[in-house]
């Protein structure tokens, strides 16, 4: 991948942005409810599943957005992918056509970064959510690489 | 000004009428609400004013009602970002704007078919059995029930403006009831009058649903809420006898020259 030009791939030097934040005291406590994590190795009929709503993030939007386990983990289901270098996402498909039509998950909400090859992972739920008996609200939203939201929206219509 | 912005909107007009202009210049039409029992705050705060735009407000409002003084300008606290770009609703809201459609183009057929049972209502009597059978079925009970059974109750019912919508479903329903008399009494001005008040009534309060209240309430529901509405909702267009598609191809069928401008 270094030969890689895209802008999923390119170096970017933050550390001057981060230098002059406050130090947070105290931890954080975790809101992931759920092991494991990651698509090929979740089982989408798991208990922790059934009717939940659930998160389908990107793999670096909890390294890029600061209070991802506050903000989108709160509450919910996850799985984890990279559209771009993940193998055999077909069966990430048939995992998300199995959330919602055999876990009746309420809600999913789609979370990827700004780079363009993460779009991928929105047009793959969203082809999933056209093969489900069931229909549910699909949200995304988009992070920067600098962790804020630059996009959140509803996906169905 | 707090006292103020805690009291009914009507009451505040009558007081002060200029205040019902002040707020039209905002694009809040409290004038035209039949009912106008919101406190201002609460007017406020579900219009999704900018900052600015809601100490613009409130500026013009306390030299309405304290000229010449000067007072300390309010400020609401706010649940979510206001007045950002329009945002797309969410699957269950959608469904409920997009079934208003339907209602607004049966809507728009309604000062013509006044006109014509005025002329002759035994030549226009079946026309209006339909939009009355459209109206009791589609608007009210399809339509209506998935706001007052389910959506409704997601929030506080004591919540002003909630209370101004089932007000107006009511009124509305009064209106059908005089109609249907009218029918039974072969009387053309009952019929031409209540289908008038309905037509204008219905336009209003979807305005004030698509553009105000929905958005409203989209911003004070969570995620989960809003799965949990879709669901219930499918589950009522599965389980309704009534035949909605019968009534949209009803809806459908109406040729109107206004129609492209009331949708």
């Amino acid at each position: 991948m270094s030969g890689c030009n895209c802008p999923g791939g390119q170096a970017i030097d933050f550390r001057q942005e981060t230098e002059n934040e406050p130090e947070l005291t105290g931890s954080v406590k975790s809101q992931l409810r759920q092991w494991p994590v990651q698509m090929h190795l979740i089982n989408p009929a798991a208990p922790y599943f059934q009717k939940a709503d659930v998160v389908l993030a990107a793999d670096c939007v909890a390294f890029a957005f600061g209070n991802f386990h506050n903000h989108f983990l709160k509450g919910k289901a996850v799985g984890i992918a990279c559209p771009k270098l993940d193998e055999g996402q077909e069966g990430y498909e048939e995992k998300i056509v199995s959330w919602i039509d055999d876990a009746k998950i309420n809600t999913l909400t789609v979370l990827i970064m700004q780079v363009p090859c993460c779009r991928g992972l929105l047009s793959l739920a969203q082809e999933a959510a056209k093969k489900a008996k069931r229909k549910i609200p699909i949200k995304y939203a988009v992070i920067s690489l600098q962790g804020e939201i630059l996009e959140e929206e509803w996906a169905n219509n | 000004m707090m006292e103020i912005l805690d009291r009914n909107i009507k009451d505040l007009i009558n007081q002060y009428p200029s205040m019902g202009k002040a707020l039209d210049d905002f694009n809040i039409a409290c004038t035209t609400c039949n009912v106008g029992t919101c406190k201002l705050k609460d007017i406020v705060e579900i219009h999704n004013l900018s900052e600015i735009d809601e100490r613009a407000l409130f500026m013009k409002i306390a030299g309405i009602v304290y000229p010449g003084k000067t007072v300390e300008i309010p400020h609401l606290p706010r649940k979510a970002a206001a007045a950002g770009a329009k945002k797309k609703f969410s699957p269950p809201m959608q469904m409920l704007v997009d079934e208003h459609k339907h209602i607004k183009r049966v809507i728009a057929a309604i000062p013509d078919l006044v006109e014509s049972v005025k002329s002759s209502l035994p030549e226009n009597r079946k026309t209006v059995e339909q939009v009355i059978d459209f109206i009791r079925n589609y608007a009210d009970r399809f339509h209506h029930a998935k706001e007052e059974d389910i959506l409704f109750k997601q929030f506080e019912p004591a919540t002003d403006i909630i209370k101004v919508m089932l007000e107006e479903h009511k009124i509305g329903r009064g209106h059908v009831k005089e109609v249907l008399a009218g029918l039974e009494l072969n009387d053309a001005n009952r019929i031409a009058a209540n289908l008038s008040a309905y037509g204008a009534l219905l336009t209003e309060h979807i305005f004030k649903e698509d553009e105000i209240l929905y958005p409203w309430m989209e911003r004070n529901m969570s995620d989960s809420q809003i799965g949990r509405l879709y669901s219930d909702f499918l589950s009522v267009e599965e389980s309704f006898d009534g035949s909605p598609q019968r009534l949209v191809a009803f809806a459908e069928s109406l040729t109107l020259n206004k129609i492209q401008e009331v949708l």
